[in-house]
């Protein structure tokens, strides 16, 4: 059984046809080529495939594709603006916040969404925000590190 | 995940008339956050699932006489941030805020959860202590029930086939209450609780003595838990170390935790024991100073 | 000496592709009719297979294919020792053992088709502790070990894999001196490395019947070789394309499901991908070795050890084909002798058959747990002797020209420098803030790993350098590192050098990422390419009459000769060098006694370290590694029982979460001695293996309470408390 659904990924209308098991996650990397969201625990717990959902931060690999229908998708892709990297991402680059990239996208992701909410956390607000994005690599210093950085330079 | 057929109506009765078509056959959705990951690792396979997502009128926080309404489409992080919450039942506002990650919230329902019946949730461990009654539609109408006697088994509630969780009422606290949501997660940060516990104390006019305790436990048995036996030893007692221990040795019998990666049986029933005299303490002393801030 | 690039703080230049999505892993990897593949796995232990049945699963819409056994050759694979068939042919030997493959148009459907085959069993007896599969009478898991390819020759028992010993002077004479002798047995979990990207892999046969390969393995040209073992297809038939490795930690060097996707896409004619969920990752992803391990020291009056017996059973699981080194053992037995001078030492590891998930390596393979053991074990001994648990240490610590157990002689010790920069900066001898809190030291060290590399190094027209290496991404920052090298040793600006990964048909070889040599072994090639490279740069300087740093010229004075200039050099670093690398850790730990609770209030993690490359890259090594090391610790476990694995859920297995990690303060001590470039050494896995006995002794500090076995739950603390508190009561009778 398909539905049709209309989706806006970082600003772009698509309209796919997906099976209804169909996960949000794999119809944007299979469907829609854009694997910058990666599949990592499969149950919502790591955070590898989080992405913005009408601005909200979600699991996709255990959304399905039909929950955002006629809703807006933002990940890792468009976060940058032209060819201007977002804060976070410059932020993540700079201070080491990423070893093998595997949860990058969605620590990027999910630290663009703190941002939006709270430009200035507190480290423990950070850490709260945060819980839910695992990192077998960098053991999180650089993380909260990169976050605070990006904060104090979209203030500055 | 299987091929399933996927119906998103817009109101409840349309909700109703598809819950009949399909029987048995179909599961309501409402965030996923439970259910599909359940069918991805295929233990659950409907023929249909039925989305909640689009319904209207589910999704509002509203004040009724002396109680808050949460419809059954209200997220986690909703509730968790809602201004009405946070004033008029901050308790319940913190406990929601335990659930998970903020991802997770975002999508998981109040409905969803109760109807899920996960005793190791912590959203009904509070709920059951604040006397929540949940609201149900089905074919035959609406019915309202204790949240007590909505949770049956493991996983398994009060709803007859086709009913649908509509919404929960809360009753807010009375003056002179103090009320404390403790969750005992001692392996990392996200977790389910080894042991949850949601206490409320109202105090006697004089401020000191105890009028009347509720003790709701999570975790611990096939359904989220009162411990009435500790309740009913607190009135008219003073906060102190032996009617703590008292009320403490109590809520043990009346646990039946299962062992599992979060603990044994046997450690889920010390910690009980432990966190209820934390939670009663902390409820006790949250009234005594709500009890001096009123006179 | 300054250096320009060397030891500068640069970010990570490489990570626009991480940072933005566009990095491609093997999982992103999409060709035009592209089809997936799903395993079907074993529910059962021990089991003869009666009967496979596959004719519903091949009737589903969307199948491509089924195979079993009967339809591949009947190889054994391994990483070493060949004892593992890629399909279950007649016997299953634990729970999640493959026993069919399915490829169909998405991984939903193939997984529904995997539902419909219908296999029938038969029970066989199990043996699921290693202490109990090494007995006679134990049910045995191969008949014949000692016939597979790469098996050692010692058996014991047929349950042995293999046994690893060694020996330092007489041991049997050394307890006879000692004044008294201490025994101790410790046990550590069943753990998962924990990456985040779950095994994948693509493979293609491409229109000239070459096989082209993408998949999540960290040394591609071995993956070559046992790719052509197992395929029974020439080496030179076979290319494996890097792609960046979504973590590893030792657990990305197998086949895994790579031959089985190759017998698919041949009989399917499509490119197939398969990349395992992370419920197969923990069913059989061979994660690292449980242990049980016995120390025996004996020690003099004065606090002096004259001699050790080791004894560490692994339970290896039911093959022994995930275990890369000779010895198909774990070299971290070695740390049993820990950072001490000990004159008589008898270590014997023995590696188990059981009807497990198969273990294999994991970072710092065997020494977390043998570490765990050892330096659990000394604070015992001390707290015995009345000793400081530090003092004890520092009258035994390694010197320099001391023996190891593996044959070093060991240079530029700097163990006790290290010790004494982790007590300080720990504050080790000032009182405890208040009741209920403690303080645990604990020490190891890692050698510098060994391997062998090529590096090219190319001059471009525009006057870049590209360095043209076949060493995978696994996530560390090497590729960083091995263009600071090649820009220190060319005086370049780094944003002048550019890394380009290469595939297996750009060189002959390469060990590939593993054991702490990347800095070493890569970092020396590319150092010995740029060096070369630089002559011929000069050279041809001297000849046009340009300086020498007109480096666009005179590449492009060369390009109109139809020349380039290019270097190559193979760097093989055979033998291990003298120089080790200590660490010294201390955690302050508060006990809730309540609850058992363990938190863990501060950690210092001290250093014995050569050059630093990149200073950003070599922290993010030490903090990633110490996590890894506190979550195996205090929280991480595959709970098995009967050979099923309870937590099949990452969110079950407890990675720790950034919320969990404690205050840390780091110490390094730099000693430009190691053989990597610039003097360089390891860093990879030295901050792991002293992290979970520093909190041991740092709750036995706290609440007088010892944990043998790991995890330190909240509940064992508790319960030992009981115990200590009530020695008359009864035992809990129940336990998680």
């Amino acid at each position: 059984m398909t539905r049709v659904v209309r989706l806006t990924v970082n600003g772009t209308s698509h309209d796919v046809e997906v099976p209804t098991y169909r996960t949000l996650l794999d119809c944007l990397r299979y469907d829609l080529g854009l694997t910058g969201s990666k599949e990592g625990c499969g149950v919502g717990v790591c955070g590898s495939c989080t992405v913005l959902l009408d601005g909200k931060m979600i699991s996709s690999c255990i959304a399905l594709a039909v929950f955002a229908d006629g809703r807006e998708v933002t990940t890792v892709e468009g976060l940058a603006e032209d060819e201007r990297l977002h804060p976070v991402q410059q932020a993540f680059m700079d201070a080491g916040g990423f070893q093998c990239g595997i949860c990058t996208p969605g620590q990027v992701v999910s630290a663009k969404a703190l941002l939006d909410a709270n430009a200035n956390p507190s480290d423990e607000e950070i850490r709260e925000w945060m819980l839910g994005n695992l990192c077998r690599c960098t053991g999180y210093y650089k993380i909260v590190e990169s976050i605070r950085a990006a904060a104090q330079r979209s203030r500055a | 995940m299987n091929a399933f057929d996927y119906r998103a109506p817009r109101v409840v009765d349309e909700a109703l008339a598809v819950l009949r078509e399909y029987g048995e056959d179909a599961r309501v959705v409402a965030g996923g956050t439970a259910l599909v990951t359940m069918m991805r690792q295929h233990l659950v396979r409907p023929g249909c699932l039925v989305s909640l997502r689009d319904v209207q009128g589910l999704s509002r926080i509203e004040a009724t006489n002396g109680a808050l309404r949460l419809g059954a489409m209200v997220t986690h992080r909703e509730a968790e941030v809602s201004p009405l919450v946070r004033e008029r039942l901050p308790v319940l506002a913190e406990t929601f805020r335990r659930v998970a990650t903020v991802r997770i919230r975002h999508m998981a329902t109040i409905g969803g959860a109760l109807a899920h019946a996960d005793p190791n949730q912590d959203p009904p461990v509070t709920l059951l202590a604040l006397d929540a009654r949940v609201e149900v539609r089905g074919a035959g109408g609406r019915r309202e029930l204790p949240l007590g006697e909505f949770f049956r088994d493991y996983y398994e509630t009060a709803l007859e086939p086709g009913e649908l969780v509509t919404g929960i009422t809360v009753p807010l606290l009375a003056a002179a209450t103090g009320a404390t949501f403790l969750k005992f997660l001692p392996r990392t940060a996200d977790d389910y609780a080894t042991v949850a516990v949601a206490a409320t104390v109202t105090l006697e006019p004089d401020g000191e003595r105890c009028r009347e305790a509720r003790i709701a436990l999570g975790s611990v048995g096939v359904t989220p838990l009162r411990g009435r036996a500790a309740e009913a030893l607190l009135p008219g007692e003073r906060l102190g170390e032996r009617v703590l221990q008292a009320a403490g040795e109590a809520v043990k019998g009346e646990v039946d935790p299962l062992s599992d990666h979060r603990g044994s049986a046997a450690y889920k029933r010390e910690m009980t024991a432990v966190i209820v005299k934390r939670a009663l303490t902390q409820a006790w002393e949250a009234a005594r100073r709500s009890a001096r801030g009123t006179r | 000496m300054a250096h320009r690039v060397i030891g500068k703080p640069i970010g990570r230049l490489d990570g626009i592709e991480k940072v933005s999505g566009a990095a491609r892993y093997s999982g992103d990897v999409t060709l035009p009719g592209l089809v997936w593949g799903k395993a079907l796995r074993s529910p059962l232990p021990h089991a003869r297979i009666l009967r496979i049945d596959v004719s519903r699963a091949m009737a589903v819409p969307g199948v491509l294919a089924v195979l079993t056994a009967k339809d591949l050759p009947s190889i054994l694979v391994g990483r070493r020792m060949f004892d593992m068939p890629l399909l279950a042919r007649d016997r299953v030997r634990f729970i999640g053992e493959r026993i069919a493959v399915v490829a169909a148009l998405d991984p939903d459907i193939a997984e529904e088709a995997l539902a419909l085959i219908d296999v029938e069993y038969e029970d066989l007896p199990a043996v699921f502790d290693p202490v109990e599969a090494i007995k006679d009478g134990a049910p045995i898991l191969h008949e014949n070990p000692g016939a597979y390819e790469g098996a050692p020759a010692e058996r014991p028992h047929p349950n042995v894999q293999s046994v690893l010993r060694f020996t330092l002077g007489d041991v049997e004479a050394g307890f006879r001196e000692a004044d008294r002798i201490f025994e101790h047995t410790f046990s550590t979990q069943l753990a998962h490395q924990g990456y985040l990207e779950p095994h994948a892999g693509v493979v293609a046969i491409d229109e000239e019947g070459r096989v082209q390969v993408w998949a999540s393995n960290k040394m591609p040209f071995r993956l070559k070789e046992l790719l052509s073992h197992a395929l029974q297809v020439p080496p030179a038939k076979i290319r494996v394309n890097l792609t960046p490795i979504g973590g590893d930690f030792g657990g990305k060097g197998s086949l895994m499901d790579l031959p089985l996707a190759y017998h698919l896409a041949r009989v399917t004619g499509r490119p197939v991908k398969m990349v395992m969920r992370y419920t197969e990752e923990l069913m059989a992803g061979n994660p690292r070795h449980p242990s049980v391990i016995t120390l025996r020291t004996g020690v003099s009056k004065g606090g002096r050890i004259v001699a050790r017996r080791v004894k560490a059973l692994f339970n290896s699981g039911a093959y022994a084909a995930f275990k890369p080194a000779p010895s198909v053992n774990l070299g971290g037995a070695s740390m049993g002798a820990g950072v001490y001078r000990i004159p008589h030492l008898s270590i014997e590891s023995f590696c188990v058959y059981t009807n497990n998930i198969p273990c294999g390596h994991a970072r710092s393979p065997g020494e977390p747990q043998m570490v765990f053991a050892g330096e659990s074990h000394m604070d015992m001994i001390a707290r015995e002797l009345s000793l400081d648990p530090a003092e004890f240490r520092r009258r035994n610590l390694l010197r320099d020209g001391d023996l190891l157990a593996n044959g070093h002689h060991l240079e530029h010790v700097r163990a006790s420098d290290t010790l004494e920069a982790a007590l300080k900066a720990s504050h080790w001898s000032e009182p405890k803030p208040g009741p209920w809190i403690g303080r645990g030291a604990a020490m190891t060290h890692r050698h510098i790993g060994v391997g062998f590399t090529n590096a090219r190094v190319r001059l471009e027209t525009d006057g870049k350098v590209t360095v043209l290496m076949a060493l995978p991404d696994t996530g560390t920052g090497a590729h960083l590192v091995l263009r600071q090298v090649v820009a220190e040793v060319l005086g370049l600006p780094i944003g002048l050098v550019e890394i380009e990964v290469a595939t297996t048909d750009d060189f002959a070889t390469d060990s590939g990422v593993g054991g702490s040599r990347v800095t070493h072994t890569g970092g020396r090639a590319a150092y010995h390419a740029a060096e070369k490279l630089k002559e011929q740069i000069q050279a041809e300087a001297a000849k046009l009459g340009t300086p020498a740093s007109s480096l666009a010229a005179i590449a492009r004075a060369a390009a109109k000769e139809g020349r380039t200039l290019e270097a190559s050099h193979f760097y093989d670093a055979k033998a291990h060098g003298a120089v080790t690398s200590f660490t010294a850790q201390v955690a302050e730990v508060s006990v809730d006694p309540q609850t058992g609770q363990v938190t863990v209030r501060h950690f210092t993690t001290a250093h014995d370290v050569g050059t630093i490359i990149n200073p950003i890259g070599h922290q993010g090594q030490i903090e990633g590694g110490l996590i890894q090391g506190l979550g195996f610790a205090l929280m991480e476990e595959l709970r098995t029982e009967d050979g099923r694995i309870s937590t099949l859920n990452l969110g079950d297995v407890k990675l720790p979460t950034i919320q969990d990690i404690p205050p840390l303060t780091t110490v390094l001590l730099e000693d430009p001695v190691g053989p990597g470039p610039f003097n360089a050494k390891a860093i990879g896995e030295g901050s792991i293996s002293a992290v979970a006995p520093a909190i041991a002794n740092a709750v036995a500090d706290a609440c007088g309470v010892r944990i043998l076995d790991l995890p330190i739950t909240a509940e064992k603390v508790y319960f030992a408390l009981r115990a200590k508190a009530e020695p008359q009561a009864p035992p809990a009778t129940e336990r998680s």
